[in-house]
């Protein structure tokens, strides 16, 4: 699916198409580049709404904006790489998986338990 | 048990609708209940295998399942699908912090080694390498283009000028990538990727449906009287078909080898009459009326 800027404000009511003209010159919203202007698609409207629920509904200042969506992107990439690594551990034979998962409560728990490492 | 219909067939999201009718038979055949009584559990999943064939096995409900316009039990969707549902996905890496991706300093090589962290080697810790930012672009393509395959050159937004070579067949809304089109690395990191979105201007006269391709043949009811040979239009140019006697409307015939990349072309015939009909045409049909014992309905009733 792919949306032009005016189907994106036609959709979007709450962002004007100045404002979603910004957002995409600041770097919030980073639609692909096409012939006929940017081009939007499933993931950058869910953005748009989601930049007018934090600056409309919860009135964030402009300037905090940064701010937040920096730190939440982080948190996404994080989770993404987190769940990549427990994919590629669900493909390991069980003792290895456990072998990881003792260890790795141990070290989150704090215990510093080196014994099997001989 | 999962409630995506794609899983539960067992198919991919790019499945053809042969691929997931034979899909559906397969596991249809094996979970039958009548095959397995009084076994709930098969039942259940034989339920939710013939729910999920309604489901894609629809073309039309298929494309507003993909769509998200309704959900796996074939209701409207209405609930908004929110940020962070994309985010989690692959989609979601557009939006990565790109080149200050986090400080690793305490982790450990491996760590840094699997999020492409590594900070420089042999000790130089000051020294800053990462991959460049990957770049979206978006082509629309015609159908004739995306079926043929065809070279296309971009101008991406830092102004380069790439060549896309279009792989023939490429399907609405596929993302080819360009390894290293991308933005320019940092230090001695590579260069990003491009990602270009395809999007496929639907034909008025090919349909599309995988590798195979469905044209409808309009032809005169003295042509499906008595056959004749009539040009086809495919995707490599007209061929000439023979139609055999006696054909009716709705036939099927294939073309083998003229779908895309392999796959054949059906053409489906259908019989049209001229907007007026003449005085001719009535005493023929007329005529023929008196004598012909016909009856194209005799199954219908029957079955009914």
């Amino acid at each position: 699916m792919s949306f032009d800027e005016r189907t994106v404000v036609g959709q979007v009511r709450r962002v004007s198409l100045k404002e979603l003209r910004i957002w995409v010159r600041e770097g919030w919203v980073r639609p692909a580049q096409s012939d006929r202007g940017p081009i939007f698609d499933e993931v950058d409207i869910a953005r748009v709404r989601l930049l007018c629920d934090l600056k409309k509904d919860m009135s964030l200042p402009t300037d905090a904006l940064p701010v937040v969506l920096s730190l939440m992107d982080h948190l996404h990439q994080t989770r993404r790489e987190l769940r990549a690594l427990t994919a590629a551990l669900d493909t390991q034979p069980e003792d290895v998986r456990r072998t990881v998962v003792t260890r790795f409560h141990d070290i989150h728990n704090g215990v510093n338990d080196t014994d099997n490492e001989g | 048990m999962s409630d995506d219909p794609y899983k539960i067939l067992g198919v991919s999201k790019a499945a053809t609708q042969d691929e997931i009718k034979k899909a559906y038979r397969k596991l249809a055949k094996k979970l039958h209940p009548d095959l397995h009584p009084g076994d709930a559990g098969k039942q259940a999943e034989f339920q939710a295998v013939t729910a999920a064939n309604d489901l894609i096995g629809d073309p039309e409900k298929r494309r507003r399942f993909d769509a998200g316009e309704i959900d796996a039990s074939g209701q409207e969707r209405q609930e908004r699908q929110y940020y962070h549902q994309y985010a989690e996905q692959d989609a979601g890496r557009r939006y990565d912090s790109g080149v200050d991706r986090g400080n690793f300093d305490d982790a450990s090589d491996i760590f840094s080694e699997l999020f492409g962290r590594r900070q420089g080697s042999g000790g130089h810790q000051e020294e800053f390498h990462a991959r460049g930012q990957d770049v979206r672009y978006h082509i629309d393509v015609d159908f004739l283009d995306a079926a043929r395959g065809a070279k296309r050159s971009v101008t991406m937004p830092d102004g380069k000028g790439i060549e896309i070579t279009i792989p023939r067949g490429v399907k609405d809304g596929q993302s080819l990538r360009l390894r290293g089109k991308g933005g320019p690395g940092y230090g001695q990191g590579p260069a990003g990727d491009a990602f270009v979105t395809v999007s496929v201007r639907p034909h008025p006269v090919f349909v599309q449906d995988g590798i195979n391709i469905e044209v409808e043949l309009p032809i005169t009811f003295d042509e499906a009287v008595l056959g004749t040979k009539v040009e086809v239009p495919t995707i490599e140019g007209a061929v000439v078909m023979t139609l055999p006697k006696g054909v009716s409307s709705g036939h099927r015939m294939r073309l083998k080898g003229k779908g895309i990349a392999g796959g054949d072309q059906f053409v489906r015939l259908r019989i049209v009459l001229p907007e007026k009909i003449d005085k001719r045409m009535e005493e023929l049909a007329a005529g023929w009326r008196e004598h012909a014992s016909f009856d194209p309905r005799k199954e219908l009733r029957r079955n009914t």
